[in-house]
């Protein structure tokens, strides 16, 4: 079943049919997003039961032709790590655009049409078997969220819009470069002009072009994740979006980032990954600490959550680059536990902001515990859970990914856990300053949770304490792809053989018989040119 | 049998907790009453279940591991979540669930005044829960997921009156230092799955000499990590300053939380470990060393406390830091026993603290209290049988089970002798702050401006475990007789074993006689110097003034963290926030923008937006890629 082609396809065709809708049939259009939404969730579901647990590759891969001629082809696919993040889009994008039938945006249709086609952009970018088609979808993404943020967000959006985009969009560049110089690359290797990832990997370009390449990507993804000090773009975006989509960015988002080391910067440039994994790494720890100390010192809610987003980030990317299978297996369960609970965190922001008016500084809130205790208890709840406490989902995923940085690189392991401590520190800072002492600055009845609150947080809520009592039910899936995507960077760092637990095939294959013109390539530099 | 009890024993409180929280309005008190008390009690009768089931069995086969189902399996590591029933969770259990139905019970009444009764019951059946799974736990995850809960359930109840600000500091502070021994156990879990490769208890205790070997540096760092951890939440030097501060909470939650189960976690998870603390014997060493010193440092605190339960929060960091000496030296079976007579008389001072305090609607201070041994007679017995007891004096418990501990240690060698000197010392202190308690708030004429209102008598409700309590904290010690019988020795022995090196009689006598001495003459001097009213208190308080103040300031821990770390932090975050970010990280994206934006209008001739700019980055980046490619073609 082409599953993965429906999930990108169900969510463009919505939007798309949303534009057909006039005007003054709000109704019917909420209708159409929910639905589009939710045929995308279902067909994920259905996927997610027929998926085969045992298989490292690619499975249900789709492939069309596009343009032959150049090496493209319509190419997607999923495996165990694309699989909880295509369903993490595709719930919390539910999730999202339900919120909306109860709270409509200026412009509804509209509003509902682009995050229908951020969605779409999203899932591209998950499934993509192939870097040109990736490429597409990374770019294709950040179109819907730039009018987003530009129409629909609050003061100093033009900033933050130019910011974010141009910021972005030139790690893009530098990555469109790397995807043209990998395919002509891997050509003088294999004698094959391909972009598909598969057939890219275990090619040895050699120690400095395999730098350079995944240097190329990695300036992308580290912008779009961000790492520390690329995270410019954060304050500013996150603040002037709509809560709704600032909820996205750090939940979704972010995790394209993130993905993409996984799906491409590990496995096809193994060495360069390996050469640039120690300050990576660094700058994670670097991240964690800075974004703790300045979600401490936040003045408002939302940059608090932001900031704290950066630091689980870096949690995420540290994990990633240990090139530890348990490492992996955390950051790969991290990426979905920092996706469900930034979006509670800033529902929960975005319901006290209801109370207030609008103000978001911290210290002017204050009370809720007395008036509004529902309110109070699932923000516990969920402050907890931001916070990793043991017992909490994340805190499965923080402690698998520093149970992996710790066998590699134990001094990195034990700074991140100053974030840990700080993690506990700012959050209860929120949690406190605003659910206890006198009523301050807030209505709290306006706060007290509503239907269209429980919409948004009882399946969030569900999902994490899923993952907390029963990690397994997500980590069963993803340990071949995680496997497999750290084995080569695995190999070249020279790890012990008995944590390598996927052998990588070389390409071309030694027993290749050579392509005609190859020999030209083998002649020595001096030899007689034809 | 034992594959199912401990499941249910589990789940009562936490069914209990989850229904109270889901009740839709405020519940009838009498349904929030049957629910809490009746959980917890139950859970005390199947506690008692499985005890007689254990005891029909042979010693060596009272271990019983189920799992309810795999966790998580990464790698090579599997995390089951799995319960180990054996001699050791046993016993912790009796004391969680048997003190807890009591104090529970107690609070019915203690309450009844508070608008927030169903949170108040459903935060302390969630203790009962967390604490459970932390002695329940088979592996060190869970015992690390409990021991994080129970701190949340303490964070929960020290805050219950989230209006004080005292209040909503000091839950803050517990929670924050709480997390600082979680992450101590985190980190000696890494180290254990690293060489190990599991958590399981069966399997690392089995594996442990090999895989981490006698005296290396890595069970030494596994030692001190986890005592990271136990130091957190059983307050211990210097992480113990939340402790004190914790007093804000409900006095039942004090008593429960506070004395006689939670802080003894730290005990009980040292004495888990003992098999990783043979190999690790600087780390037990050390171990021992801080309890000495904070048992010692937290008594010479606690008398100049002027809050009831101040000077029993001090006295609890005190006593705890004797089961740390018994633990650290291997007295494994002496550190439990203690830990059990102390829950006992511990929770009965606190209650009848409770008692007092209800029945002055909420004074707390000393000075606003004299005279009340015949207004209160079954605050006044509780609190002359647990001063009694704490001091050691026979035959109540305390006596039985602290003097094991000083006389067991004074045969261990140097260290021993040392730590044990110090103990003897920090008895004579314990009865002289126990006995200044009892004297100045039941003896002596009433306080000045006498009672307005008369203090109210409280009901049985509240008097009954007072009295249960107070029937235990005299009888529970003979239970082990020195050079007697030894029931708690024998059966923890095939879970922590016993110490090779055994005090002679005639040195548990002299040990016996010196700290009874201590404790007789300690006693006359609180009697002389607070026995009678406030003069002869004052004139040697003005005298003391320059040391009363250090013990004020707790020997200045408090101000030293605030000064040294705290501070410092934040002026760094208030750096990053002001300076860092906007000028480096917010002025380098904007040079970035600002040249992409003139580079662009310089060179392009589709200058009139984003969208047009993005279109022509793209294609100017196409044209880099093609020049590049010819280049390298070429």
């Amino acid at each position: 079943m082409p599953y993965v082609t429906l999930m990108i396809v169900i969510p463009l065709a919505a939007a798309l049919l949303l534009l057909a809708v006039p005007e003054d049939r709000v109704d019917v259009a909420k209708a159409l997003a929910v639905l589009g939404a939710l045929a995308t969730v279902v067909v994920g579901a259905v996927m997610v039961a027929d998926f085969d647990r045992s298989e490292g590759g690619l499975q249900f891969v789709d492939r069309q032709n596009w343009a032959d001629q150049v090496g493209l082809e319509w190419i997607v696919g999923v495996d165990g790590i694309s699989l909880w993040l295509l369903m993490l889009t595709a719930g919390l994008f539910l999730v999202a655009i339900a919120s909306l039938v109860w709270k409509t945006p200026n412009r509804p249709i509209a509003f509902l049409a682009l995050l229908l086609l951020g969605e779409a952009g999203l899932m591209g970018v998950f499934a993509a078997g192939n870097l040109v088609l990736f490429y597409v979808f990374w770019e294709a993404m950040l179109i819907p969220f730039y009018f987003l943020i530009g129409m629909w967000g609050g003061q100093r959006r033009a900033i933050a819009t130019t910011k974010f985009v141009i910021y972005t969009m030139l790690g893009s560049l530098l990555m469109l470069v790397a995807i043209v110089a990998t395919a002509f690359s891997a050509q003088d290797v294999t004698g094959q002009f391909t972009f598909e990832i598969a057939e890219l990997k275990g090619i040895d370009f050699g120690g400095t072009t395999s730098t350079l390449l995944f240097l190329g990507f990695a300036v992308a993804f580290v912008i779009k994740l961000p790492l520390w000090p690329f995270h410019g773009w954060l304050p500013d975006a996150y603040v002037a979006a709509p809560i709704v989509v600032t909820g996205l960015l750090a939940a979704v988002m972010s995790k394209a980032g993130a993905y993409g080391f996984l799906r491409i910067g590990l496995p096809l440039f193994p060495e360069g990954a390996d050469k640039l994994a120690l300050a990576i790494g660094i700058l994670s720890v670097i991240g964690i600490v800075y974004g703790s100390l300045l979600a401490w010192r936040a003045h408002t809610m939302r940059l608090l959550v932001g900031y704290s987003s950066l630091a689980h980030l870096g949690f995420i990317l540290l994990g990633i680059v240990a090139f530890d299978v348990q490492a992996g297996q955390g950051a790969v369960l991290q990426m979905v536990n920092h996706g469900i609970v930034v979006v509670a965190a800033f529902t929960i922001v975005g319901v006290i902001m209801r109370g207030t008016g609008g103000d978001e500084v911290i210290d002017d809130v204050g009370g809720l515990a007395a008036r509004a205790p529902r309110l109070t208890w699932v923000f516990l709840v969920v402050a907890m859970a931001s916070l990793a406490i043991p017992g909490s989902n994340s805190f499965v995923g923080e402690f698998f990914i520093l149970t992996g940085v710790f066998r590699q690189h134990i001094v990195l392991a034990v700074l991140a856990t100053i974030g840990i401590v700080y993690a506990a520190v700012y959050m209860l800072r929120l949690y406190q300053t605003s659910t206890a002492l006198r009523e301050k600055g807030v209505d709290a009845r306006r706060a007290e949770l509503r239907t269209v609150d429980y919409v948004t947080l009882a399946p969030v809520l569900i999902v994490m304490f899923l993952i907390a009592l029963w990690p397994m039910s997500l980590m069963g899936a993803t340990e071949a792809s995680v496997e497999e995507a750290i084995a080569p960077a695995q190999i070249a760092a020279e790890r012990p053989a008995d944590q390598i637990a996927v052998e990588v095939e070389p390409n071309p294959p030694p027993e290749a018989v050579p392509l005609p013109g190859d020999e030209a390539d083998t002649l020595p530099e001096d030899g007689a040119t034809p | 049998m034992l594959s199912v009890l401990p499941w249910i024993v589990l789940a009562l409180p936490l069914v209990a907790c989850i229904v109270l929280m889901l009740w839709p309005t405020e519940p009838d008190r009498r349904i929030t009453r049957v629910i809490a008390v009746g959980s917890v009690a139950a859970a005390f009768a199947l506690v008692i279940a499985i005890f007689v089931d254990l005891l029909g069995r042979d010693a060596e086969e009272r271990t019983e591991v189920t799992t309810l189902w795999e966790w998580a399996a990464v790698g090579d590591l599997e995390i089951n979540l799995a319960l180990q029933v054996d001699q050791l969770s046993t016993f912790m259990m009796l004391i969680i669930t048997g003190v807890g139905s009591l104090i529970i019970f107690y609070s019915m009444e203690y309450m009844e005044e508070d608008r927030d009764y169903r949170r108040y019951f459903a935060e302390m059946t969630f203790f009962v829960f967390s604490m459970l799974l932390l002695v329940l736990a088979a592996n060190y995850l869970f015992l690390i997921v409990g021991w994080a809960f129970v701190g949340l359930a303490s964070y929960l109840l020290i805050g219950y009156y989230y209006d004080r600000p005292s209040a909503v500091a000091a839950s803050k502070k517990a929670f924050v230092v709480n997390v600082i021994g979680d992450v101590g156990m985190v980190l000696a879990a890494f180290l254990l799955i690293r060489d190990l490769g599991t958590l399981e208890y069966t399997e690392v205790f089995a594996t442990a000499e090999g895989g981490l070997g006698d005296g290396s540096t890595s069970a030494e760092a596994v030692g001190f990590l986890l005592f990271v951890g136990a130091a957190a939440k059983s307050a211990q030097i210097p992480l113990h300053t939340w402790l004190p501060d914790a007093m804000e909470g409900p006095t039942p939650v004090s008593a429960l939380i506070h004395a006689a189960t939670m802080v003894t976690a730290g005990v009980y998870m040292v004495a888990r470990s003992n098999a990783l603390y043979e190999l690790a014997p600087y780390a037990a060493g050390t171990i021992a060393v801080v309890g000495a010193i904070t048992l010692f440092m937290a008594a010479t605190i606690a008398t100049v406390q002027d809050d009831i339960k101040r000077v029993l929060a001090w006295s609890t960091v005190s006593q705890i830091g004797y089961m740390m000496v018994a633990a650290g030296l291997g007295l494994y079976g002496a550190a439990m026993f203690h830990m059990m007579t102390h829950a006992f008389f511990k929770a009965c001072l606190f209650l009848s603290a409770g008692i007092v305090i209800h029945a002055m609607l909420g004074e707390q201070s000393l000075d606003r209290m004299g005279n009340l041994r015949g207004r209160l007679r079954a605050a006044f017995v509780g609190m002359l049988v647990g001063a009694l007891a704490i001091s050691g004096i026979p035959p109540f418990s305390g006596f039985f089970s602290k003097d094991e501990i000083l006389a067991y240690a004074l045969a261990q060698g140097t260290l021993g002798v040392i730590v044990g000197i110090v103990g003897i010392l920090g008895a004579g202190l314990t009865a002289f702050y126990m006995f200044r308690l009892v004297f100045r708030a039941f003896y002596g004429p009433d306080p000045d401006g006498g009672y307005n209102p008369e203090p109210h008598v409280t009901t049985w409700v509240m008097a009954a475990p007072v009295l249960i309590l107070a029937f235990l904290a005299t009888f529970a010690g003979w239970i082990q007789v020195p050079q007697g019988w030894k029931l708690v020795d024998d059966w923890l022995d095939p879970v922590v074993g016993t110490p090779d090196l055994k005090p002679s009689l005639g040195l548990e006598a002299a040990t016996s006689l010196v700290s009874v001495a201590l404790c007789v003459v300690a006693i006359g001097v609180a009697w002389w110097l607070f026995g009678h009213g406030s003069e002869r208190r004052l004139a040697h308080a003005k005298t003391l003034a320059r040391y009363r103040e250090v013990l004020h300031q707790g020997y200045y821990f408090d101000w030293a963290f605030e000064k040294f770390l705290i501070e410092p932090g934040r002026q760094v975050g208030a750096f990053l926030r002001d300076f860092m970010e906007p000028a480096a990280i917010q002025g380098s994206i904007r040079s970035t923008v600002v040249a992409t934006l003139e580079t662009a209008r310089g060179l392009s001739f589709l200058q009139a937006g984003l969208v047009r700019l993005y279109v022509f980055t793209m294609i100017a980046g196409l044209a880099i890629v093609g020049v590049i490619f010819i280049l390298v073609g070429t």
